[in-house]
């Protein structure tokens, strides 16, 4: 019914730029017919038969094409920037839960809660800190499950609160190690600790009701998947006696950000122009946080030099891999569409 | 903040409505004093959405399209908020100044 008058408003639709219309226009399409249309099928046949947009109409939208084709695509960095930090958040508390999976499968193992599960090897077996400390650690690894899960769930307030609560006890232990006098690499200790636990705690402000909520499913399978593929390989290497090639923590994780932007980067060059690169920004952000954490651990390698190059390839790695998602983080801030309903992060 | 920003603000204020129940919405809050366009509200829209101040809150099926509503997000509802106090002390300035009488003149400052 309103085929003929719909078909004319598009018409002079295609005055504005392409990237806009691919937001836009539809919306404005419904809008227009609205307007147009009485609801009286009747009249409307007429209508649509007989009428065109105004001249008035016509002109608003030759004004908004004349700014917009001046100005460019509008940046939303600020929504760009608040998704990437989201994810950024999600993926650092996702370390977080697949490390305190890891004590907990380690703790029922080790114990033998499961009665048919073998003994582990005496290699895999790590040294654990005794007494309240094992408690306490215990705990902080479940509050980081449940952490992730809250903030998956929506539940932004307990997360938050259980999160400061979690950084605790590393913090106690940073300061008992200064003041004591034992700790091995003071200034890596602390920055590790900045930029794995306070850090997170304190972007975890960028989740607030008004924010879109994250994809909760494919980020609760992250979990069980997660440690599968990470500790898997790891336990393997160990198991067979080749505990010589497991990377350190830092080194890990930049493996595993130096993965994840070589599988994201051919995405990056397939849609170069689509501005959907939320998660170049992320990968961009993470990688930063791996290479600055790769950095600042080398401290603690000052007096073996093959740590030391095996740390810097891992850096270098990192760095090289982020550079191929750097481009589209770029573009990602000047193209970023506005938060459309169920955009996930 | 544009007239037509403040008004397409206010019209969200109260609940989130799609792009012709703006215009409406604009229509009425001005007594028909400002009359949007489809391509000056899509103007509005596309420029309060890049800066944060709205957000898309649903889309609903209706005559076969799908109609998107927006909502303020809460800074749009501060920018509002800050807008509204500005114009209303303008206001109280310039009635005060003119020398008109009434309830909008009597907190006029000075």
């Amino acid at each position: 019914m309103s085929g003929d008058l719909e078909r004319r408003y598009r018409r002079v639709l295609r005055l504005l730029p392409g990237w806009y219309r691919a937001r836009w226009q539809e919306d404005m399409v419904a809008a227009f017919l609205d307007s147009s249309l009485t609801g009286n099928p009747e009249a409307d046949e007429y209508i649509s038969r007989t009428a065109g947009p105004s001249g008035a109409e016509v002109a608003s939208v030759a004004g908004l094409a004349v700014r917009l084709h001046l100005s460019g695509p509008r940046t939303s960095r600020r929504y760009a920037w608040g998704q990437a930090i989201r994810r950024a958040v999600l993926a650092v508390l996702l370390v977080h839960a697949v490390l305190a999976v890891d004590v907990l499968v380690f703790l029922v193992w080790s114990h033998r809660v499961v009665g048919w599960l073998p003994a582990p090897q005496a290699n895999l077996l790590t040294a654990e800190p005794a007494g309240a400390w094992a408690r306490v650690y215990c705990l902080v690894g479940v509050a980081w499950i449940v952490v992730f899960v809250a903030l998956l769930l929506g539940r932004y307030h307990i997360a938050r609160v259980l999160a400061a609560l979690a950084i605790v006890p590393n913090l106690v232990a940073l300061l008992q190690a200064h003041f004591t006098g034992v700790m091995p690499a003071a200034f890596g200790s602390w920055i590790f600790w900045v930029l794995l636990d306070l850090a997170p705690v304190l972007a975890m402000t960028a989740f607030h009701r008004d924010a879109p909520p994250a994809a909760r499913w494919p980020w609760l399978l992250a979990l069980p998947v997660g440690y599968l593929l990470v500790y898997g390989p790891l336990l393997a290497l160990q198991a067979t006696g080749n505990s010589a090639w497991l990377p350190d923590f830092s080194g890990l994780c930049c493996i595993l950000v130096s993965l994840a932007c070589l599988a994201h980067a051919p995405r990056t060059w397939s849609r170069p122009a689509a501005g959907t690169g939320l998660w170049s920004l992320t990968l961009a952000l993470l990688a930063a946080v791996a290479a600055a954490n790769r950095i600042v651990s080398l401290t603690g390698y000052l007096n073996d030099p093959h740590l030391i190059n095996v740390s810097l390839a891992e850096l270098l790695i990192v760095l090289a891999a982020a550079a191929l998602v750097a481009s589209d983080a770029a573009r990602t801030q000047a193209v970023t569409p506005p938060p459309y309903p169920h955009a996930m992060a | 903040m544009t007239g037509q920003a403040f008004f397409v603000l206010t019209a969200l204020a109260d609940g989130p409505r799609h792009g012709y129940g703006i215009v409406g919405e604009v229509a009425e809050l001005s007594q028909s004093r400002v009359k949007l366009k489809i391509g000056s509200l899509y103007g509005v829209l596309e420029r309060l959405a890049a800066e944060g101040l709205i957000e898309a809150d649903r889309e609903e099926a209706h005559d076969g399209r799908l109609r998107r509503y927006y909502r303020l997000t809460e800074d749009g509802r501060r920018a509002l908020a800050e807008e509204a106090e500005l114009r209303a002390a303008t206001a109280r300035v310039v009635r005060a100044r003119l020398g008109l009488t009434g309830p909008a003149a009597a907190g006029a400052p000075g």
